[in-house]
């Protein structure tokens, strides 16, 4: 994987996004693709919650290492 | 039906297929409108993850801990690390896919007639994963052929992900999760036995968190718990059962025998339905 600073940090802050919209699923604020119109979506917010775990990994394999 | 979709969700057949085909055909009274149908679905597929999850059990505690190894080193060091990320590689499209698109394909496509239609494509697609695996196999014996291929772990990244995505094709009643990431595999460049392990380790976690994400349904449908208990125990049996004649059965064999059943079946389905028998 290519590392550099910057692709780390721009997965990093990817990975908050995916953190916060996973937080408004869960919540029943975001209804954004869902089947119905009201109350939390568990399943939309799980799938964000590993997509931001998915993220962070990617952001660390990212990250220039030090010698 | 427990024993039913345990057994057809691991053997390239597809499950939801003969999930709508075969109770149409025997009059079996399930209705998939019924809210307790998914309950009774969501129990069957925990039994099926939870037989998987005994059978690997030993790997996945490999995977697990090479997933967390090399995500805080931030570096693959051994397979295990290698394989825990191509199977987080793996899960995702089809995660992303099956959330947004699972309930829409399977409420258009929820029909017996085009469930065995899709059975038909699905056998037809077997036989070309295998027509295209033969083009590059070399040697007379299949052990031979087989030693030219890889294991799972040697899967690329972008490989993983396009046999992950894949999975969302199941979707589709008809079209068979194991068969086209088994495909997925063989094209790939992966042994038959190891296509296997790696499409049922890819099956695990998306069966096993779908099944626990609807499981707050279990406790309001107001359901016979004892007797769906007892499905999905049938299930795991089946699908422990399934997953072993498989493995086994591939160190050799091949996709072409499941091709035909399913082309047969569906044909025959198509049959039964059209003349009401």
């Amino acid at each position: 994987m290519t590392r550099s600073r910057s692709l780390a940090v721009g997965l990093g802050v990817l990975g908050v996004v995916f953190l916060i919209i996973a937080a408004l699923y869960a919540v029943g604020v975001l209804q954004i693709l869902t089947s119905s119109n009201s109350g939390p979506h568990y399943k939309h917010a799980v799938l964000f919650a590993v997509l931001a775990v998915a993220s962070f990994v990617a952001a660390n394999f990212a990250r220039p290492k030090t010698a | 039906m427990g024993l039913l979709q345990g057994a057809s969700e691991l053997f390239p057949v597809s499950s939801l297929g003969h999930a709508v085909i075969v109770p149409s055909i025997l009059h079996w009274d399930f209705k998939q409108s019924d809210p307790s149908f998914v309950p009774f679905l969501v129990l069957l597929h925990l039994g099926t993850a939870t037989a998987l999850l005994i059978l690997y059990r030993d790997q996945w505690v490999l995977i697990i801990r090479g997933f967390f190894t090399a995500a805080i080193r931030g570096q693959i060091k051994t397979d295990p690390e290698r394989l825990s990320m191509l199977l987080l590689v793996g899960t995702i499209p089809a995660a992303v896919l099956g959330v947004f698109l699972e309930s829409r394909i399977k409420s258009l496509f929820a029909s017996p007639y085009v469930a065995a239609g899709f059975l038909i494509v699905n056998g037809l697609l077997m036989l070309g994963f295998e027509v295209v695996r033969r083009r590059s196999e070399h040697g007379a014996t299949r052990s031979e052929q087989e030693s030219h291929f890889g294991e799972a772990e040697r899967i690329s990244f972008v490989a993983a992900a396009i046999v992950g995505a894949c999975q969302a094709f199941a979707f589709l009643p008809g079209i068979s999760r194991s068969g086209i990431t088994i495909g997925g595999g063989l094209v790939a460049g992966l042994r038959h036995q190891e296509a296997a392990r790696f499409s049922f380790l890819l099956a695990t976690p998306v069966i096993l968190g779908a099944g626990l994400i609807e499981m707050p349904e279990l406790l309001h449908a107001g359901i016979p718990l004892g007797e769906y208990l007892a499905a999905a125990i049938l299930s795991g049996i089946a699908a422990y059962a399934s997953a072993r004649f498989l493995l086994r059965y591939f160190r050799s064999g091949r996709l072409d025998p499941y091709g035909w059943y399913c082309i047969a079946a569906g044909l025959g389905a198509l049959a039964l339905l059209h003349f009401g028998l």
